[in-house]
């Protein structure tokens, strides 16, 4: 007959039913700092959305209040499943609207079994309703009829969480815009997205994210967008706060038609400041 | 000598069903636990602790999956598990115990004290639970409540965050126990 000599917790080390376990917060927020994450939130959460940014006009002379100039998008992000995010915004910078649908493929899972990686599918499309008023930046798509004004952009998004606080995420993109006003452009633009986050503590991470752009516009000089960011979650706000080159806030606009590069001169740098607020409307407690 | 061979084969057969399991196991063990403040309550309930007693020398082991809390909002579990359970590196709790002077031979409810190891967040407490304990047929059903504090297990809560979470926080529990077979 056997003895108990063996522990009682060993014998419950043994009974855990095999139940897969996934990696959770890859990274905290639906958006690493400018580009979308590989996260969504679960059904019945509605993230209001609140993006800024902020820059100055080169040799202005006027009084503006902090900064010359502000371009905002506001956004309602809800969670129709666990795996599917509905999202539409407007940008005040060129009016901007955009509606993204973004589906969790493939979760990353932390038991060493099944798929190493997440991978998240997002498309998107928008509506340009403005042109463009900036001096040396005209806009590269027509304004005729409503078709003219619309890009789609497709991503693929790939991270993995490597560590408890290091995680990072490839991007490939593909940007389609719908009419070009010069011929030169391409009207099919291919971009690859690099983002990493690195937790300094349980509620505040580092991120940085790099969009290059395969092939860029021809009528006009564009550059790579690039942000370097802070992000701080305080219960159910999330804060993001970045240094970057990019003011628009939809993909097709800072991807591919950033006029500047990143450096600190007046006019290229832009401080970004988003505010998320988290609603759980649909609670549940199985 | 027929008759003697069937009577050892007998006797040998009775002899094992004497042999009967100290050991009691639940796998759908209920734990919850609340934090009651001013600004936010927040409760979780985990349906799935494991737990096993073993009657011969009065012991008692838990152990639950951190990330198996289930929460009102859905950010909470994240938080929980993500900022301060921390279930990256501290996958789970566990409970590691003795029930004193508890008398198997008793029928109906008795209430004892376990004394005890608990691990949470990679730190272990001596800790003493008041437990009520019913003989249901065979079978035995564990239930009771204490209160652990949030300091004790190195759970670091941001000044921000802190008027949101109780100092305090208050557990329940109840296992019902099976004979355990292997």
């Amino acid at each position: 007959m056997s003895i108990n000599a063996q522990n009682l917790l060993d014998t419950l080390e043994k009974e855990y039913p095999d139940i897969p376990q996934y990696e959770i917060a890859t990274f905290k927020a639906t958006r690493i700092s400018i580009g979308h994450s590989i996260e969504n939130r679960k059904k019945g959460v509605l993230e209001v959305v609140a993006m800024n940014r902020f820059w100055n006009i080169p040799n202005y002379r006027g009084q503006s209040f902090v900064a010359d100039k502000l371009s905002a998008r506001i956004a309602l992000e809800y969670g129709i499943s666990d795996r599917l995010t509905f999202g539409a915004g407007g940008s005040t910078l060129d009016g901007i609207f955009d509606g993204f649908l973004k589906y969790k493929l493939i979760r990353q899972r932390s038991d060493g079994k099944g798929s190493p990686l997440s991978v998240t599918l997002f498309q998107n499309g928008s509506y340009r309703s403005k042109k463009r008023n900036r001096p040396f930046f005209m806009d590269v798509n027509r304004f005729d009829d409503f078709s003219d004004k619309l890009a789609f952009t497709s991503q693929l998004l790939v991270a993995r969480k490597f560590t408890p606080q290091f995680s990072m995420q490839i991007s490939p993109t593909y940007i389609h815009r719908s009419s070009s006003a010069f011929e030169e452009d391409p009207n099919n633009q291919f971009a690859i997205g690099a983002g990493a986050r690195y937790k300094l503590g349980g509620h505040v991470s580092i991120v940085s994210e790099y969009y290059y752009v395969i092939n860029p516009l021809k009528s006009v000089d564009t550059y790579d967008a690039f942000s370097l960011g802070v992000n701080w979650e305080l219960s159910d706000v999330m804060l993001q706060f970045q240094l970057t080159n990019t003011r628009g806030m939809v993909e097709d606009a800072f991807i591919t038609q950033t006029p500047n590069n990143f450096n600190f001169k007046d006019g290229n740098l832009v401080f970004g400041f988003n505010a998320i607020f988290v609603l759980h409307l649909h609670q549940k407690q199985k | 000598m027929n008759k003697i061979i069937v009577l050892l084969f007998l006797l040998t057969n009775f002899a094992d069903f004497d042999v009967k399991s100290d050991q009691f196991i639940t796998r759908q063990g209920q734990v919850s636990f609340f934090s009651y403040t001013s600004v936010e309550n927040i409760e979780a309930k985990n349906n799935q602790v494991l737990s096993i007693i073993d009657l011969s020398k009065n012991e008692i082991a838990v152990s639950m999956l951190m990330n198996a809390f289930i929460f009102k909002k859905s950010l909470m579990h994240e938080h929980f598990n993500e900022s301060y359970i921390e279930s990256d590196l501290y996958p789970k709790a566990t409970f590691e115990g003795r029930i004193v002077d508890f008398d198997p031979l008793a029928t109906g409810a008795q209430t004892k004290m376990i004394q005890g190891a608990l691990t949470i967040h990679g730190i272990t407490k001596e800790i003493e639970i008041k437990t009520t304990i019913q003989d249901m047929n065979g079978s035995y059903l564990l239930t009771g409540d204490f209160e652990v504090a949030v300091k004790d297990f190195d759970i670091k809560i941001p000044p921000i965050l802190a008027p949101n979470i109780a100092k305090i926080i208050s557990i329940t529990f109840r296992f019902e126990y099976r004979p355990y077979e292997k």
